[in-house]
């Protein structure tokens, strides 16, 4: 029960920033379609903690068995660090489920609207809202 | 436990996450501040107010949002939407007038001869205050403008010309604007906790008429600032990033219409380590 509210508090915690889709560095929109959610559970193999994005990059398992790399986008390490998500909270080997939306041209990339981290914990990837599910500018 | 469902602004925690905006202020207005030679001092960390809507356009204050483009206007948008990439995200300065419309904060430093804007993405322009300057008559453009400032009383008007007329957006939607604009701006410092500003837009290759974008920021708090941002760090999206702002929404602003719903939240059992 802990556990379960933790992750509660956790995820109403998500995104919430009212403005974020403002502070972009780019229109969301622009290169992540809004029509192909995805998950992706894979082990961390890198962390970029940069500007303008945040990156950390997964080898996941597709169908066939075979190791596919993914590149997930996240906030500035400012905009991902006031939301409770540090450095520190991507391992090296953990493995991550991220959910997001894929990129327009095909590649491997999602946008990282949320991330379950090994303890459970949920985090916003403080990609701007840009009016996903959860975005409090839409009041859905 | 049912699955978890997100459900917007339903926790006080929501408040650590709005921190580009700042909320209303109450009470009695505090004192607009003034340097020792008596003009209202503009210094200060400037947030969005959650009442400008909406964000990011610069038609916010027209009847319907709707910019009078002329007809070449209309042709430079369409070249915008559809073959172009916001100049911001390949880390091209905003320039003016769009830093007005945009969402981040920002900082003033006020000096007596010269006052600075300094921005997100480490811009900033440097505006000097002298009644007796004059323009250039042929300025290099730049994505500021050639600014002159001057004090009418407790405004402080900034006159700007001389804009560069490619890789510019004038709003977040990708709204054009030519290398005629001319943008005057009129900020005033109504109490200590407000900064506004009026900005009259004149641009008669791209628009029919004169129009204003009006705006209120709201003070941050004391240890709030500008900090470093090197966009040019490690901007992956410029090899993916397509055309345009993508989809104008009916609130005016960009963004996704209708997105796919995600995944819904995995439960996962507490572990330590991996």
């Amino acid at each position: 029960m802990k556990a379960a509210l933790a992750a509660l508090i956790a995820v109403a915690c998500l995104g919430f920033a009212a403005d974020a889709r403002l502070s972009a560095h780019h229109s969301f929109a622009a290169e992540f379609d809004g029509s192909k959610a995805i998950r992706v559970t894979g082990t961390i193999t890198k962390v970029e903690w940069t500007n303008p994005h945040s990156y950390f990059y997964l080898d996941a398992k597709s169908d066939d068995g075979s190791t596919v790399r993914w590149t997930c986008e996240a906030g500035s390490p400012g905009a991902l660090s006031r939301r409770g998500f540090k450095r520190g909270d991507l391992k090296l080997g953990d493995t991550v489920i991220v959910d997001g939306y894929r990129a327009k041209d095909g590649s491997n990339m999602v946008d990282a609207r949320r991330v379950t981290l090994p303890d459970g914990r949920i985090v916003s990837g403080a990609s701007a809202g840009d009016g996903g599910p959860g975005d409090p500018t839409q009041n859905r | 436990m049912a699955a978890l469902t997100m459900t917007p602004g339903v926790t006080a925690l929501n408040a650590a996450a709005q921190e580009l905006t700042a909320p209303e202020v109450t009470g009695p207005p505090r004192p607009t501040p003034r340097t020792a030679d008596g003009h209202p001092d503009l210094s200060g960390y400037w947030k969005g107010s959650r009442n400008t809507k909406p964000g990011g356009n610069i038609g916010k204050d027209l009847p319907g949002w709707k910019l009078p483009l002329t007809p070449a206007g209309e042709a430079a948008l369409q070249h915008n939407l559809t073959a172009t990439v916001d100049p911001e995200s390949l880390c091209i300065i905003g320039g003016l007038p769009r830093h007005n419309a945009s969402g981040l904060p920002f900082e003033v430093l006020q000096g007596a001869r010269k006052i600075v804007f300094l921005y997100w993405y480490s811009y900033f322009r440097l505006i000097p205050i002298d009644a007796t300057l004059k323009h250039s008559d042929d300025p290099d453009p730049s994505f500021f403008g050639e600014e002159r400032g001057r004090w009418e009383g407790d405004t402080l008007v900034i006159d700007s010309i001389g804009f560069k007329d490619d890789k510019v957006w004038i709003d977040e939607n990708a709204n054009p604007h030519s290398d005629a604009l001319h943008v005057v701006e009129r900020w005033t410092r109504p109490d200590a906790d407000h900064i506004h500003v009026d900005t009259l837009i004149e641009d008669p290759k791209f628009y029919t008429r004169p129009f204003t974008y009006s705006r209120t920021w709201i003070l941050g708090k004391p240890d709030d600032q500008i900090q470093e941002y090197s966009c040019s760090e490690n901007n992956v999206d410029k090899d993916h990033l397509g055309f345009g702002p993508g989809p104008i929404r009916s609130d005016g602003t960009r963004g996704y219409i209708d997105p796919a719903p995600l995944p819904p939240p995995v439960q996962r059992p507490s572990t330590p380590g991996k």
